[in-house]
């Protein structure tokens, strides 16, 4: 006889709590206004700190990183290698736009996209990095605040076009949780 | 009436100064009476055991102990004095996977960075709000994983045993319910 049905563990073993709304009993009712919401928002945009000493420590982070998987001289795969490069420009896409440089997270953002997809580092996409890394630094030693303009959108459409040639050539690349 | 947030005790964890400069200044600005400040996960964890705070708010990637390495002790330590303390966690990533690994170890909220100061207040005012069940299972502890509910769903109700569906039901269809 077949008791296998029979015997099997239960499937479930979770047990729900309710946690106890501590901060709610502190806080009241009612939620935030607009105003202290917007002047919180003034104080974000308006702060004085001159992002350009972090973002080049990024900045230094990522080009040596760039620097290492070139010295390496053949593609890697390896997530350490990737991560090397991926990590400071996570940094540059988090910071940037905080401290009134939206066209440097904008840039990053493009660029964390192309590296979270790709399956290997080789040289294309190497180049690839490189070429983020120069705009970036062009933007950060320009001190280009804002957008960038018409400028800015031309810079940010290259570079995507660029990671979508790439793509288009090397669909093998494509890490394979994406295909 | 609205919110006072004067006894809200709050810990930020940021390793990055000026950007931990920046988010207490929107806390304090919202009106937080106390915002405890650290520079690395493995030193939140010691404020945290030390003042048992209201709310973390914590950036991901950190050394030493970085944001989910802090959200597991809190949520798993022996020494943790609030397991069940809200956790939302600033992050430059945006990919899913990665949203989910975060998910996984058991932070409440998820915020991407750059965002703004009412993109922090969305965060606060739904864990304020809508706290969600802690699940305790082998594997995992933390909040409810899942954030559907089954409120959630606008379309037809069809089932028979649906209050206004009873009423247009012949007596044939009662006798099977």
């Amino acid at each position: 006889m077949d008791i296998k049905h029979y015997n099997q563990k239960p499937k479930r073993n979770a047990k729900f709590i309710k946690a106890p709304n501590l901060i709610k009993a502190k806080v009241g009712i009612g939620g935030l206004s607009d105003a202290i919401i917007d002047r919180a928002q003034k104080l974000l945009e308006s702060q004085t700190e001159d992002f350009r000493p972090l973002g080049e420590i990024y900045l230094k982070q990522m080009k040596a990183g760039i620097d290492k998987a070139t010295a390496l001289g053949k593609p890697t795969d390896s997530e350490e290698m990737i991560a090397l490069i991926l990590f400071p420009c996570v940094q540059l896409k988090a910071n940037g736009g905080m401290f009134n440089y939206p066209l440097v997270t904008r840039i990053a953002e493009r660029f964390v996209q192309f590296m979270e997809v790709v399956d290997r580092l080789d040289n294309e996409t190497l180049e690839i990095a490189t070429a983020f890394y120069t705009t970036i630094k062009i933007v950060l030693a320009s001190q280009i605040k804002g957008d960038g303009g018409e400028q800015g959108e031309a810079l940010v459409n290259e570079l995507n076009n660029a990671c979508m040639r790439y793509f288009d050539k090397h669909k093998d690349n494509l890490h394979p949780r994406e295909r | 009436m609205s919110y006072n947030f004067q006894n809200l005790q709050v810990l930020l964890v940021e390793d990055n100064k000026p950007m931990l400069n920046l988010i207490k200044t929107v806390l304090l600005s919202f009106g937080v009476g106390n915002v405890i400040t650290s520079l690395n996960g493995e030193d939140g964890f010691r404020e945290f055991c030390l003042f048992n705070p209201d709310l973390v708010i914590t950036d991901w990637m950190m050394s030493p102990g970085n944001g989910l390495e802090l959200t597991h002790s809190i949520r798993n330590h022996p020494k943790s004095p609030n397991k069940f303390a809200p956790i939302i966690l600033m992050t430059g990533f945006s990919e899913k996977r990665r949203v989910l690994n975060a998910r996984d170890k058991g932070i409440t909220e998820f915020i991407v960075k750059p965002f703004n100061a009412r993109d922090l207040y969305r965060r606060m005012h739904k864990i304020i709000e809508s706290p969600r069940d802690f699940v305790e299972a082998p594997e995992y502890f933390g909040p409810d994983r899942r954030r559907k509910r089954k409120d959630e769903y606008t379309g037809e109700n069809r089932r028979i045993t649906d209050k206004d569906k009873v009423s247009q039901i012949n007596i044939t269809e009662i006798d099977l319910i």
